[in-house]
């Protein structure tokens, strides 16, 4: 995030350091990953819709052609009984590492106050509660999620707005 | 599974999480209850997802390589790369909707619960392999903390687990 910003602000001067700041905050609110929606707010605003495709396929292309290969490499091993080993330990701290951004996505979207950061910590705890033990489908907690928010959530700004989780 | 109905999944999962890692739950109930992926592959994938270069979101490339090839790959990074580009329009369209009090409710209360279902997942994979062992158990916790604080690069937190498990899994 710092080095997009220090590109388009600083470097090429596409936009100023308060529009960056609200494409920023305009980029959390969108669906699916934010850096994509980031690149596509900064690369329309440099070049149009055209800006968009370039910004969105140099942030994406090289990534995923490395992850790929990376993924590719991996496959070669996977099967091998050392790969095996390292596995018992990599699985837990994968779940591990999933635990902490959920718990970073609390700390970036919990509103400020006692009231209102209780409340926000029920609608996450009953959501984790539904999925572990209710056997709640996914789609049906995201929804409940949805709708309790538009209802009741919207009067706080987050406690924090720049920090990000991915 | 042909190449438009991964997509599909793929897609489902992008357009209704929100950041990086959101689209897990989803995805883990699409593909691995039905046995198209397994548990493995996706712990594979969000480790090769943390360790290569661009967003943390870019794992589901190296699960849609795992599960069917570079067609795989190719469907995930373009359900990856559409839906967070609905806000360009919007912005354009209607910027000022978008900070209005239920949008930002909205937002917050589909965060909230994705951090709970994300949770849920994380623990569905810590215990994915059968009742975790002591050290598996601290493993996870030390995870927790090192990607909570964000002060050690995620390739090393899965080195150290890999390490581990080089030392103490066979």
């Amino acid at each position: 995030m710092l080095l997009i910003r220090r590109l388009a602000v600083e470097r090429e001067r596409w936009m100023s350091a308060r529009e960056f700041g609200e494409v920023w905050a305009l980029s959390q609110l969108s669906p699916g990953i934010h850096l994509v929606a980031l690149a596509g707010l900064i690369g329309r605003r440099a070049a149009g819709w055209r800006g968009v495709i370039a910004a969105v396929a140099g942030m994406m292309i090289p990534a995923a052609a490395i992850t790929v290969a990376l993924t590719a490499a991996y496959e070669m091993i996977a099967a091998s009984a050392l790969a095996r080993a390292a596995l018992a330990g990599v699985a837990p701290v994968t779940g591990g590492m999933t635990i902490a951004t959920a718990a970073l996505l609390v700390r970036t979207s919990a509103r400020h106050g006692r009231t209102h950061l209780a409340i926000d910590l029920a609608v996450c705890l009953a959501s984790l509660v539904a999925a572990v033990f209710l056997g709640i489908p996914t789609l049906a907690a995201i929804g409940a999620g949805a709708a309790i928010g538009a209802l009741a959530l919207g009067r706080e700004p987050p406690t924090s707005r720049e920090s990000s989780v991915g | 599974m042909d190449a438009l109905a991964l997509f599909g999944v793929f897609l489902k999962a992008s357009a209704l999480s929100l950041g990086g890692l959101s689209s897990l739950p989803l995805l883990r109930g699409d593909l691995v209850a039905p046995g198209i992926a397994t548990d493995d592959q996706v712990i594979q994938a969000i480790a090769i997802g943390r360790i290569s270069t661009g967003p943390n979101g870019l794992y589901i490339v190296s699960l849609g390589y795992l599960v069917a090839g570079v067609v795989g790959a190719t469907m995930a990074l373009l359900a990856a790369s559409l839906p967070p580009l609905v806000i360009v329009p919007i912005t354009a369209a209607a910027r000022r909707w978008l900070v209005a009090t239920p949008v930002a409710g909205l937002v917050r209360g589909v965060a909230l619960a994705t951090a709970g279902l994300l949770a849920a997942t994380g623990i569905g994979i810590v215990s994915a392999t059968g009742t975790p062992s002591l050290w598996q158990l601290a493993l996870a916790a030390i995870a927790v903390v090192l990607t909570y604080r964000g002060t050690v690069h995620p390739a090393i937190v899965i080195a150290i687990g890999a390490a581990s498990g080089l030392a103490l899994g066979r």
